[in-house]
């Protein structure tokens, strides 16, 4: 089975792009698709009507879409073991939380027109194809610069210009998804950890000006910049950011970290 | 430097129908400049999109392309600073907000070249022979008129972009000399197709493809009575465009001029 993650800002072309895509391969795979949202969206039904394949839709509502898509991902596999392609659309908003795996396949759909590259995080960083869309609104000469400003941030990418409107590129993206490994009773990892909830506005604070509050936040960042995130477990926790977090609430001593750095 | 490319050869597909095309195999060699004409949906941007990704029987036409007798090299499609095509698109303004000469050393960095004082000066001189409005090296992108931007665009890509072939989808009435632009593209050895419905343009070329229900229906090399056909429209628009530039200069009208001179 292969594993295709969308992501993208909103509006950068993700839906247009993939419904190409599915035309590209549905007569010779059995697809899934999963669009994840924040509050709404109906392009799971359209999708499935249009090329009747099976969807589904996933609202993150009050927690972090990205976060809420790594919650799913595994449950999505589960249900749907017979499938050979499954193609994930982010809801693709704060491009530090982009939840490609490095087991998949990761595809960053970015506009030509949004500005420089270098402002975008692991969403355009980690991907393995960035597919640039909107390239007709501009110069070749920008579109060149664009490429480079690219390979900047992201050597080892493969680039690809798409077109959301005309289908243009969709056979390349496509070829690209034949290619990628399958996952098929791999162990699942994020490519790279989401940001850590330690700052206490992630379990709902709405106080900002509160001193404890901030001073918990300073001690959660000097904590972050002293354990490497190895995630190795042998403080008993199961990640990095968990032991930060029971430090935090006083519930262990930081020295329990074999790796801490400057003891 | 680029690898020359001294002749495409384009094997025939099929068209909207699935019938064969009417022809064996096209040539086009370094220097040509090639229009594609046929009505509104009749298949242009496809035979553009089938060269620009130099397509191996793997695209809705089936058309098989060659360059300088051979396979492509797998690397003009994914090596990323050596793209094979550049296209002209329809767009009419730059989004950088940069001073001329900036702009233009931005580029030549982005070819991985060290700037060149001396090739960002015949940029701009050549772009200013293309247009009536003069453009500086101080100028901001973003300030130049349409014919200037357009100019530009030209004179960059004849200049300082890296693909030996060139895609033009319309150079509509810009307020820009199009026989100069052509000439300033040729003569640099590239080769230039243009999708194009403007007689001066299809006219002032080696031959045109005749695209119809998707499929090349005929070949048609320009005879000398359509060249002067050419050169006497392009006479007549560049008059237009001296009389718009003295309009827009707040002078008067004098005379007319009935008789077409040696250019």
């Amino acid at each position: 089975m292969k594993f295709i993650i969308f992501a993208g800002t909103p509006g950068s072309g993700k839906t247009s792009l993939i419904k190409y895509v599915i035309q590209e391969l549905k007569s010779d795979f059995k697809l899934f698709f999963a669009k994840f949202d924040c509050l709404r969206t109906d392009d799971e039904k359209n999708i499935a009507q249009k090329y009747g394949i099976p969807t589904a839709k996933r609202l993150a509502g009050e927690l972090c879409p990205d976060h809420y898509t790594a919650l799913e991902m595994p449950k999505i596999i589960q249900q749907n073991q017979d499938k050979d392609i499954i193609i994930i659309e982010t809801a693709g908003l704060c491009l530090r939380c982009s939840p490609y795996i490095k087991e998949g396949l990761g595809i960053n759909v970015l506009d030509i027109t949004s500005g420089h590259p270098n402002r975008y995080g692991p969403i355009l960083t980690d991907a393995d194809v960035v597919a640039v869309s909107k390239g007709d609104l501009i110069s070749q000469a920008e579109r060149e610069i664009f490429r480079y400003n690219i390979l900047d941030v992201n050597s080892n990418c493969n680039i690809e210009e798409v077109n959301g409107l005309t289908g243009e590129g969709a056979i390349d993206i496509a070829q690209y998804i034949k290619n990628s490994n399958d996952i098929d009773n791999k162990k699942l990892t994020l490519k790279h950890s989401m940001p850590s909830a330690i700052c206490g506005y992630c379990y709902g604070n709405k106080i900002i000006n509160d001193k404890a509050v901030h001073d918990r936040f300073l001690k959660g960042k000097e904590l972050k910049s002293l354990i490497p995130n190895l995630n190795c477990g042998k403080c008993g926790f199961k990640s990095c950011n968990e032991f930060i977090r029971a430090v935090l609430d006083g519930k262990i001593k930081k020295e329990k970290c074999p790796f801490l750095l400057n003891k | 430097m680029t690898k020359k490319i001294k002749k495409i050869t384009i094997f025939s597909g099929i068209n909207k129908f699935g019938k064969k095309e009417n022809f064996e195999k096209i040539e086009i060699k370094q220097g040509e400049v090639i229009a594609v004409v046929g009505p509104t949906g009749a298949g242009k941007s496809q035979f553009l999109y089938d060269l620009e990704r130099l397509a191996q029987g793997d695209t809705k036409s089936k058309r098989k392309i060659l360059l300088n007798n051979e396979t492509p090299n797998k690397e003009w499609k994914s090596n990323p600073r050596k793209k094979l095509v550049a296209s002209l698109a329809q767009s009419m303004n730059f989004l950088t907000d940069l001073p001329v000469n900036n702009f233009l050393k931005l580029h030549i960095q982005a070819r991985g070249e060290k700037p060149n004082l001396k090739l960002i000066k015949e940029v701009i001189i050549e772009a200013n022979e293309i247009t009536g409005e003069p453009i500086n090296s101080e100028m901001n992108l973003l300030d130049l008129s349409g014919g200037q931007s357009r100019a530009l665009m030209i004179s960059d890509l004849a200049n300082i972009s890296i693909s030996p072939i060139i895609l033009i989808d319309e150079i509509e009435n810009a307020g820009i000399k199009k026989e100069k632009a052509i000439k300033i593209l040729v003569k640099e050895g590239k080769i230039v197709l243009i999708a194009t419905h403007d007689p001066s343009l299809a006219l002032n070329t080696d031959k045109r493809l005749i695209i119809k229900n998707g499929g090349i229906v005929k070949v048609i090399k320009t005879t000398l009575m359509e060249k002067g056909t050419a050169h006497y429209l392009n006479w007549i628009e560049n008059h237009i465009l001296e009389i718009r530039e003295q309009i827009r200069q707040g002078k008067k009208i004098k005379d007319i001029k009935l008789f077409c001179e040696k250019i």
